[in-house]
């Protein structure tokens, strides 16, 4: 039991953040907004000449074979920085399952996603609307009783509004030449339901320490009665509250990740502890965010949204609050037994 | 990283579990606020010392068994599953024991380690003063130095365990000129001393487990001061986090309680309104991230680091977290929630635990300072 990360695992999060708090500015994420190209060209190729985009593909296909711990502490600094591309719920997740997609599939996949400089989309019914097609190279359309590859030319999509504008979000209208699997898929289901749940997981511990950091700046800039807001208890104790969900859904998700890199059998159940207890802290670290800044936090000029509304979208997206109890519950209710005080390891 | 028990760990887990198995009473004692349960309880703690038990973390020479803190938290997982007694000695063990480890003199980690292990010192806490609550610099109570022994005279309230207690430990102000937490100093008193009266307070549920404690020129030898002369207060803070942080509060406890209420809630499901399952998950959920988030910070601190301001937020979460698992539990039984005698679901139980859940918000620094130190020393906002 040793339940502390490697001085690998803690490099590969600083650097990544240093590179996201270097390219990943508040101003070039609206830069995005305005030219509605949230997807950064010049960002994704230095994300793959660093390695980052294949960090999970295995080494002999020109990846870093990195397990999930790491992964999920670099996904919490995408999360951090507000990270528009969608390296952590995409790219690291269909990296990720290729093993578990179907042979046809995993040709397709391959073949348009050689060297990984390509950008391959993934819809499931709990995230169904694909990310950023007009940049992908094909999508991966799956659900319970389908696998389909389609690439890039033999579909047509429109655009639909995300209220985050560093989602683009696209609707298939029409598609040919689709490469089709269907057999049971339950396996491969679970596999890709267990990642995205924890990538979004990951991502929203970020999103919500980046918006306490935010505030507690705010609150010492802001002064009111001649001293800053920041000195007055109803203000600290808002964001202190944020810490203590911040606090512990962090262990959450590097057990989960933990789990998943093991083939725990419980890494479902763990992905959706991780998840439940991610969107919970950063439901309230959006609540008490917005009221520290008062109506400040109410303005578009603010950064403040720019991580809100992914976390609002994150929390949505890959399985909500609700659907992780749920999730958690019917584990609990059938094998009652196996959890508990002893159960946790 | 590497979040598995190993062998010895496993192995070890199973050497405790035997040893409850077979010791721990068969017919659960009486409650420890009462006189008759107290001593029942220091008679468990005899019987723990003799199967080496009081303290596994202690150093050997000390009468523990020098295991590290996953062990400790093993332990504690296999002690709360196999429901033994509460620990009347937890002021001792868990809080002046890492104390005295820490800051006492030789003489002093003999004397007292080994009493406290036996169970023949059973420790009450003397910090709360009538003025001096949340504002725990702010006590007034004297200990002046005459020689080779201090003379204290003032009023500790609140002190929890004081009724029955052999020994109290607590913050003195030792320099009169002082204000705040300078001049203060940590002193071991035994209650049995003349001048001193002890005034059982009843809790909620009708219990003394708390008591004044009154000094009228009190005489205890100079020996009996932990830490030097006025570093009283540097002392009190590193009880305080034992207190708030993994050695009291360790998760088993919790993760024992969400267990119970999901048992409840399955055997009463269908008399249930749905909005109550989330709350069994979220206890479950909660449970389960603070065991985690111990586990992380008992690595840590194998490692070499510390905890600090950290079991701040650690005291919020679990007070929070056990609350709303009793409320949710007296949802669950509905009408007969209002039961105080032993009735179907352990009602009595689950009330008693219901009251004494309020108290965790209160005790060992209250959650709102708590939030203080968070913002303060955490998140950088000023005082």
């Amino acid at each position: 039991m040793n339940f502390i990360f490697t001085e690998e695992q803690i490099q590969f999060k600083d650097a990544i953040k240093s590179f996201l708090a270097e390219e990943c500015a508040p101003a070039s994420i609206r830069d995005g907004w305005q030219k509605n190209q949230s997807f950064n060209l010049e960002r994704w190729k230095n994300l793959i000449e660093l390695g980052v985009l294949s960090s999970n593909l295995p080494e002999e296909k020109g990846g870093l074979g990195m397990e999930q711990v790491t992964l999920a502490l670099m996904v919490e600094e995408m999360g951090y920085a507000g990270l528009p591309e969608p390296v952590a719920e995409q790219t690291f997740l269909v990296n990720d399952v290729i093993p578990f997609l179907p042979q046809n599939i995993t040709e397709a996949v391959e073949s348009n996603y050689n060297d990984a400089a390509q950008y391959i989309a993934l819809a499931h019914p709990l995230a169904p609307n694909p990310l950023f097609l007009n940049n992908a190279a094909g999508l991966i359309l799956l659900d319970n009783s389908e696998c389909k590859f389609i690439a890039k030319d033999d579909m047509d999509f429109e655009i639909i509004s995300s209220n985050d504008p560093s989602r683009e979000l696209f609707k298939v209208s029409s598609m040919k030449n689709a490469i089709c699997a269907s057999e049971n898929f339950d396996e491969l289901n679970s596999a890709v339901s267990a990642r995205g749940t924890l990538m979004t997981a990951a991502l929203l511990i970020g999103l919500a320490q980046k918006m306490i950091d935010l505030s507690s700046v705010y609150v010492l800039d802001r002064t009111q009665f001649g001293k800053p807001i920041g000195s007055f208890q109803a203000v600290k104790h808002m964001l202190a509250d944020v810490a203590v969900k911040i606090e512990f859904a962090k262990p959450a998700v590097y057990r989960a990740a933990y789990s998943l890199s093991e083939n725990n059998p419980k890494s479902a159940l763990h992905c959706a502890h991780a998840k439940l207890m991610c969107a919970q802290a950063a439901e309230l670290a959006c609540k008490n965010s917005i009221q520290a800044h008062g109506a400040m936090g109410y303005t578009w000029e603010m950064d403040l949204h720019i991580y809100m509304r992914k976390a609002w979208s994150m929390m949505a997206c890959w399985g909500n609050e609700d659907k992780q109890q749920e999730i958690i519950f019917k584990t609990l209710s059938s094998t009652s037994e196996e959890l508990g005080v002893l159960y946790t390891f | 990283m590497k979040i598995n028990f190993t062998n010895e760990q496993n192995i070890f887990r199973d050497e405790v579990r035997t040893w409850l198995e077979s010791n721990v009473p068969k017919t659960p004692l009486l409650s420890l606020d009462t006189k008759e349960g107290f001593e029942q309880h220091r008679e468990w703690e005899r019987t723990l010392n003799e199967g080496n038990w009081s303290m596994v973390t202690w150093p050997k020479d000390y009468g523990g068994r020098g295991l590290d803190l996953i062990q400790w938290l093993i332990f504690e997982e296999e002690y709360y599953r196999a429901e033994a007694p509460t620990r009347v000695n937890q002021n001792g063990v868990f809080l002046l024991g890492p104390t005295l480890m820490e800051f006492g003199t030789h003489e002093q980690k003999s004397k007292f380690l080994n009493a406290m292990a036996t169970g023949d010192h059973i420790w009450a806490q003397g910090w709360s003063e009538p003025g001096a609550g949340s504002d725990m610099a702010a006590i007034r109570t004297t200990a002046v130095l005459e020689g080779d022994y201090y003379k204290i005279n003032g009023q500790k309230t609140w002190s929890s365990r004081a009724a029955y207690a052999d020994w109290t430990f607590g913050l003195f102000r030792t320099d009169l000129d002082s204000e705040r937490h300078r001049g203060l100093s940590f002193i071991l008193v035994p209650l049995d001393l003349p001048g001193i009266t002890v005034r059982p307070i009843p809790q909620l549920d009708g219990e003394p487990g708390f008591a004044e404690i009154y000094f009228d020129d009190v005489k205890v030898p100079l020996e009996n001061l932990l830490g030097g002369d006025g570093e009283g207060w540097k002392i009190a803070m590193a009880t305080a986090g034992f207190e708030r942080g993994l050695m009291l509060r360790s998760p088993a406890r919790f993760q024992q309680t969400a267990s119970k209420l999901l048992e409840l809630y399955l055997a009463n499901q269908d008399d249930c309104s749905p909005m109550i399952q989330a709350k069994v998950v979220e206890a479950w959920a909660q449970s389960e991230s603070y065991a985690l988030s111990i586990y992380h910070t008992a690595s840590k601190m194998l490692a070499g680091g510390s905890i600090g301001s950290e079991s701040s937020l650690g005291k919020i979460f679990w007070s929070e977290l056990d609350h709303m698992m009793h409320q949710t539990a007296l949802k669950i039984l509905g009408a007969s929630a209002e039961l105080s005698q032993e009735s179907k679901n352990d009602a009595a139980k689950w009330i008693k635990g219901f009251m004494f859940s309020y108290a965790g918000p209160i005790y060992a620094g209250t959650n709102e300072i708590q939030k203080n130190i968070i913002a303060e020393r955490l998140l950088g906002l000023p005082r």
